[in-house]
């Protein structure tokens, strides 16, 4: 990949939300091509299916039937208006000489004639001669009217009005309006068929634009954070060993990249402090060594020439002595021998700081170790109140007791001079997390200044009128070579604090620096 | 068909102009045209009688809703493009009860249509094939050289509202005929709008006349 954040000249001119990574494109493909291939499947099976349900469901016989249809109920209307006809010339011969009693006639006509709703019975002249109606509903529910007519041999005519179903003639028309809708499916069939399968092709195209949408904006979660940890890949590359990505809330394997990068940028950070502190450390205790040889060498013959001065002027001479100069070389010796002797302990501190043993680490617990260092060194309990705090069961480490000694001493020293004129309460903690097991030095003294913390730790940096500047470089340096870490920090309530992380012993491992 | 369907002068145009251009398609049949100027309009009579056999009785009086389109047009001898055209649509309904045809003639003047009732299809044979004094517009765009007469006859032609009806039947297909129905199908509603009219199918009959010249048109009788 060429990164997440990689975009073509093109795609940089597009707004952000539609600018499409070459990994979102590739991702939005497959997307495309996997709802796709079976789609096209489909595609072919669509057109067979629509074909094949128009061949069912367009079946030209049923358009033969349903067109039929109307015949039938014109058949059906013709028998009716045969039977009505054949009724009215049934009721005309039975029609009654007298006249009198042709309405009696008429109304027996209406009640035994089925559907009859009405008849008369006309004169010659087309007067009414008698005339009768059926009352009530038709039992056979909503009618037309059927005329038949019947032509009298005297003259005159009976004029009947039979019932016909109004029910035949609404299924008429809903029969012709369903078979018309048929007729024109039927001619349209073969273009149906396309369009279904052109209405699949376009559901198929939408669906597979939706697929690549929803590729895009998938994808984009992803390639946004490999984006993101290419850029920091490239800060990182241009020497920035301070940048670090934010993984997120996801737990995916992009998250545990970032996380793992996270962690690698912190351990070269710190892997390279270590190296670059040590290795000002190592040309500090070459310039302590050199100091130190070069003091110490003239301290002797200095010492040993005023020794001799005094002594020669002790002896008793023939001429008197001065008393003034007596007074003044008693108290040029005095001050000659003092401060030769703190260049003579100056020496010894360069020389004990130029000659740190290399460390030679070997198991023990640092709960178990600060307890060890508290008995076997009554002069702090002496000097100070301590307290241990132990938050682990099990604190394994590798470590070189003597020189964790020191530390620990040196660092107590430290906390009983910050403390005084007050009497010093020590508070050491022993904690662990995960992967290491932490001892917390502190004090209830004056604390250090925040813009001093990282400086103490220089070689002849220090705070102390008297001090050297060499103990906390010293206690740096044992604790790098330990694979450790040391940082000052405040104490909650006041106070300077020292943490010192040293990796947890593994089962099996000795530990090394 | 739908009786109260209107007739939009526009769409007349577009039918006439979409079928005149087929008329090339096939082998015309001699036509008996005559054509007469009146007004200032170009009148034309022509006997399409070769186009309703007998045999059409038994369709035109199945009891369904028939239709008969005839477009009449005068193109020059050697030319495509008809110089005049008119069109005409006959719906035709056989009613089985009162033994009568209905028939709506429609054309862009009366989009409407006119109703007529026919007792019988001798009648009705006669209606569709003696077309009388065809309006065919001004004189003045009579071609200068040689023209035919040319008609086409087209036998229950798939109508604009056959095709939506059509549309709205894939689109709801649980519906059918009834006015309302069930939900409507996502790939019916889309394979209705993709719904194309089809080409022109048979039952087109192609009719053309014998050359005219300019001075041959009759004075009006």
């Amino acid at each position: 990949m060429s990164g997440g954040g990689e975009r073509t000249p093109r795609a940089a001119r597009l707004p952000g939300f539609l600018r499409v990574s070459g990994f979102e494109a590739r991702i939005a493909l497959a997307l495309v091509v996997a709802t796709t291939l079976p789609l096209v499947g489909a595609l072919f099976l669509a057109g067979r299916l629509a074909e094949e349900n128009l061949a069912l469901g367009l079946d030209p016989r049923v358009l033969d039937r349903l067109s039929d249809v109307p015949a039938l109920y014109g058949d059906l209307f013709q028998a009716r208006k045969g039977l009505y006809a054949e009724q009215a010339r049934a009721l005309a011969m039975g029609l009654p000489r007298d006249r009198a009693l042709a309405r009696r006639y008429l109304d027996g006509a209406i009640a035994r004639t089925p559907r009859l709703r009405r008849i008369a019975w006309l004169g010659p002249d087309g007067g009414t001669i008698a005339e009768a109606a059926a009352r009530g509903p038709n039992p056979e529910g909503e009618f037309r009217e059927a005329p038949a007519r019947v032509d009298l041999p005297g003259g005159g005519r009976l004029e009947c009005a039979f019932a016909i179903e109004a029910r035949f003639f609404a299924e008429l028309d809903e029969t012709r309006e369903l078979a018309e809708l048929i007729q024109g499916v039927h001619a349209l069939r073969a273009e149906i068929r396309r369009s279904y399968v052109r209405a699949f092709g376009a559901l198929l195209v939408a669906m597979a634009l939706a697929a690549a949408v929803i590729g895009v904006l998938l994808a984009r979660r992803t390639t946004r954070r490999v984006g993101a940890l290419v850029g920091a890949v490239r800060r990182l590359a241009a020497g920035d060993l301070t940048v670090q990505v934010d993984p997120g809330g996801s737990a995916d394997e992009v998250a545990g990249l970032t996380r793992a990068f996270n962690a690698m940028v912190r351990e070269v950070r710190e892997s390279r402090d270590r190296i670059v502190y040590l290795e000002k450390i190592s040309g500090w205790q070459e310039v302590a060594r050199r100091l130190a040889h070069e003091i110490k060498n003239p301290l002797t013959p200095m010492k040993l020439a005023f020794q001799q001065l005094e002594a020669r002027w002790g002896r008793p001479g023939p001429e008197p002595r001065d008393p003034e100069f007596t007074r003044l070389l008693a108290e040029a010796g005095e001050i000659v021998r003092d401060e030769i002797g703190t260049l003579q302990r100056l020496v010894e501190e360069f020389s004990g700081f130029a000659k740190l043993p290399e460390v030679r680490p070997e198991p023990a617990d640092l709960g178990d170790f600060v307890e060890e260092f508290l008995r076997t060194s009554p002069d702090v309990g002496e000097r100070a109140d301590v307290e241990v705090v132990k938050a682990a069961a099990e604190t394994p480490v590798a470590l070189d007791r003597g020189l964790m000694r020191r530390v620990l001493a040196n660092l107590c020293a430290n906390a009983i001079d910050a403390s005084r004129p007050e009497r010093a309460r020590i508070h050491l903690g022993v904690a662990r997390t995960r992967d290491r097991a932490v001892l917390t030095v502190a004090d209830e003294g004056p604390g250090i200044e925040r813009a001093l913390r990282e400086r103490i730790f220089d070689p002849y940096f220090t705070t102390k009128d008297t001090g050297t500047g060499l103990g906390l470089a010293i206690v740096k340096k044992i604790v790098l070579q330990h694979g450790g870490e040391i940082q000052a920090g405040e104490r909650p309530g006041g106070g300077a604090s020292f943490s010192l992380a040293l990796p947890v012993r593994g089962p099996g491992s000795t530990g090394s620096s | 068909m739908n009786p109260r369907r209107t007739w939009p002068a526009a769409l007349a145009a577009l039918a006439l102009g979409a079928a005149v251009p087929g008329l090339a398609r096939a082998q015309p049949s001699p036509l008996v045209a005559r054509l007469a100027v009146e007004n200032g309009r170009v009148l034309a009579s022509v006997d399409l009688s070769a186009a309703f056999g007998p045999s059409l009785e038994r369709e035109l009086g199945n009891g369904l809703t028939n239709v008969v389109a005839v477009y009449v047009a005068v193109l020059p001898e050697r030319g495509r493009t008809p110089a005049l055209v008119h069109g005409r649509v006959f719906e035709i309904l056989y009613d089985v009860w009162e033994e009568t045809y209905a028939v709506t003639l429609k054309d862009p003047h009366v989009p409407q249509g006119v109703r007529t009732v026919v007792r019988d299809f001798a009648t009705l044979r006669t209606l569709l094939a003696d077309e009388r004094s065809l309006d065919l517009g001004p004189s003045s765009l009579l071609p200068k050289e040689p023209f035919v007469v040319e008609a086409r006859v087209e036998l229950n032609p798939l109508s604009k509202e056959q095709l939506q009806r059509t549309r709205e039947f894939i689109a709801n297909p649980a519906a059918g005929t009834r006015a309302t129905g069930g939900s409507r199908s996502v790939l019916g509603a889309v394979a209705s709008f993709l719904l194309r009219e089809p080409e022109p199918g048979s039952g087109v009959h192609l009719f053309r006349s014998r050359p005219f010249g300019p001075g041959e048109l009759l004075a009006p009788r």
